[in-house]
């Protein structure tokens, strides 16, 4: 039985009769072929990474696993519609805080038509993308105190600036109460368990950015690297009920999105890359203050 | 003080037609005209600021020209001249190559049209494809004794395979004819290679860029030198390959946002890619010969 995913924090949601992904209760995201040719690319994009024997192992884990293509029943009742069926990446979380962040200074590439290059610079010179190299497109917080989730609004998180986009990103691993508003600011009580240590999100990124420092496949364009964690095992380690706790998850980077990959061409993914480093450099003020 | 037009300049503005350009005296001094308005002042502002920058370390400054301040020059009109040090003064015979970094040279604070126009050129170079372009070069021959220097029409239309050769002919002994056969990337580890060499010297200025915030080095160029001449009189270690920073009217001062030059870091870390496989063929090349030797 398939259902709406409903940690989406980014992208097409299968809301009100649209098209969009969906999930079953085994760990598998279904995600319906886009028209006009983007599927398809995405589509030979997986078929091409899970088979690239030059991808080291260590790097293969970033990204979700693939499980080729299903005709599955599309969730605006179009009947039958061709799906990629790739791991669902937040089914071991039971409450996971979710953040989506589209990487590069540009989400558009050489050769694509002009009125999907004017569309994409409008956007990437209105959002923190030309400036950053990155801008966040969406996430929640599980408020543990609340026990529910606060989501950012979308339009308030597509009008960051440089220091907006900070802001989201401490306010991503804090524990007081996230709200559009500033008047207490984040705590980052989970920065150290969450973007610190020796497997947490910025030593993933490292290992990341160090293995696009070489790589020539794939140019990633308009990928977004998704952060997952649970804010409630790490409040958890210290005890608590018995029947609530659950084995701690770590957090996880995981890049998704792949409709716009191209061949790399024995060039690096610079694009990519300059925005990793511009992320990482963030990541690191956020763990050093 | 006797002020003359520098030899060797590959890239950028020249003296042309009564417009000023840049002038060197017989001292190892470089006089740059500040280019109109507040560009010219964008430049030395920048200098100002870096030259008395305490916490940039003393290894990544080796990286800039020394500044020697302003200075009105007779015969220019009275108009005031960027003093720096001259780059290539203690040379005799160098090979150049400018080299712009950053997959995009505009930049959001500069004004439409001047955005518009930088689009257009990045599309239409290797900026955008591979985060660099090269600008110009020349190269010494030392069989014909002179310098071989590509047209500057063919170096604009030239995408990433010629970008490659371009970056192979740069160290090349053979480089003459622009029709030649392979060139023969002779000088590429004494000049690329090595504890000293063009790459040593990136991967130093690519670690400083993935943490300095303080300057956002829009559209400037990457100058590589090296003397030609003394690698082929056996002198490997003459070759005395350098790394320069240099055109530094449009940037940006940005310590006030704690945001890295990711545009020039890319740009550099591709460019670093394209240097170290001109490495590794070499490696593989000459590893080749040996095991085919009779």
């Amino acid at each position: 039985m398939l259902k709406v995913p409903e940690h989406q924090v980014a992208g097409h949601i299968a809301k009100d009769g649209k098209l969009g992904p969906l999930v079953d209760d085994q760990g598998r995201f279904f995600k319906p072929l886009q028209g006009d040719a983007r599927g398809e690319n995405e589509a030979k994009f997986y078929e091409s990474f899970s088979t690239n024997k030059n991808v080291p192992d260590h790097i293969h884990k970033y990204f979700p696993v693939y499980h080729g293509t299903q005709l599955v029943e599309a969730s605006n009742g179009s009947g039958k519609l061709p799906h990629l069926v790739l791991e669902d990446v937040v089914s071991c979380y039971s409450n996971p805080s979710v953040m989506d962040v589209k990487i590069g200074s540009r989400t558009w590439y050489p050769d694509v038509s002009e009125e999907y290059f004017k569309k994409c610079i409008k956007k990437d010179r209105a959002t923190t993308t030309v400036t950053l190299g990155f801008r966040v497109s969406g996430f929640k917080v599980f408020d543990h105190q609340e026990s529910r989730f606060w989501r950012a609004e979308k339009k308030v998180v597509l009008s960051y600036k440089v220091n907006g986009a900070r802001l989201a990103l401490r306010k991503f691993v804090s524990s007081n109460s996230p709200s559009d508003d500033d008047d207490s600011p984040p705590n980052c009580a989970f920065a150290s368990e969450v973007y610190g240590g020796s497997d947490g999100i910025l030593a993933q990124l490292l290992e990341l950015k160090a293995w696009f420092e070489t790589q020539t496949f794939y140019h990633f364009n308009s990928c977004s690297i998704l952060m997952v964690y649970e804010n409630e095992s790490i409040l958890m380690k210290g005890g608590g009920d018995d029947e609530k706790k659950k084995k701690p998850v770590r957090a996880q980077v995981k890049l998704v999105d792949f409709a716009h990959v191209l061949d790399g061409n024995g060039v690096i993914d610079h694009n990519f890359l300059g925005g990793l480093c511009s992320f990482i450099k963030f990541i690191k003020d956020i763990l050093q203050s | 003080m006797h002020l003359k037009t520098p030899e060797h300049q590959v890239a950028g503005h020249i003296a042309k037609d009564g417009k000023p350009g840049p002038l060197v005296d017989d001292k190892g001094r470089f006089f740059k005209p500040l280019q109109g308005e507040s560009r010219g002042d964008n430049e030395v502002k920048f200098y100002e600021s870096f030259s008395s920058n305490t916490e940039v370390p003393d290894h990544i400054r080796r990286y800039f020209p020394v500044y020697h301040g302003t200075q009105a020059v007779e015969g220019s009109d009275g108009a005031s001249m960027i003093v720096l040090e001259n780059l290539l003064f203690k040379y005799s015979k160098p090979s150049v190559m400018d080299v712009k970094m950053g997959s995009r040279t505009w930049y959001p604070e500069a004004s439409e049209e001047y955005i518009q126009k930088c689009l257009r050129k990045d599309a239409a170079s290797t900026t955008v494809s591979s985060g660099f372009r090269i600008s110009g070069f020349e190269v010494y021959d030392h069989k014909e004794l002179s310098f071989w220097k590509p047209d500057r029409k063919l170096l604009n239309g030239i995408k990433v395979d010629g970008v490659r050769l371009a970056l192979r002919k740069f160290v090349s002994s053979n480089t003459l004819s622009e029709t030649s056969s392979k060139s023969d990337s002779a000088f590429a580890s004494s000049v690329y290679g090595g504890s000293n060499g063009i790459l040593a010297q990136l991967l130093e200025l690519k670690t400083w860029f993935e943490s300095q915030t303080f300057y956002h080095f829009n559209s400037c160029s990457i100058l590589m030198v090296y003397e030609n001449d003394s690698i082929l009189e056996g002198n490997v270690d003459d070759a005395r390959p350098q790394v320069k920073l240099v055109d530094f009217a449009h940037v940006l001062d940005s310590d006030g946002n704690g945001v890295i030059d990711h545009n020039f870091l890319g740009g550099l870390c591709s460019f670093i890619n394209f240097i170290r496989d001109i490495l590794q063929s070499q490696d593989e090349s000459s590893a080749e010969n040996l095991h085919s030797s009779p």
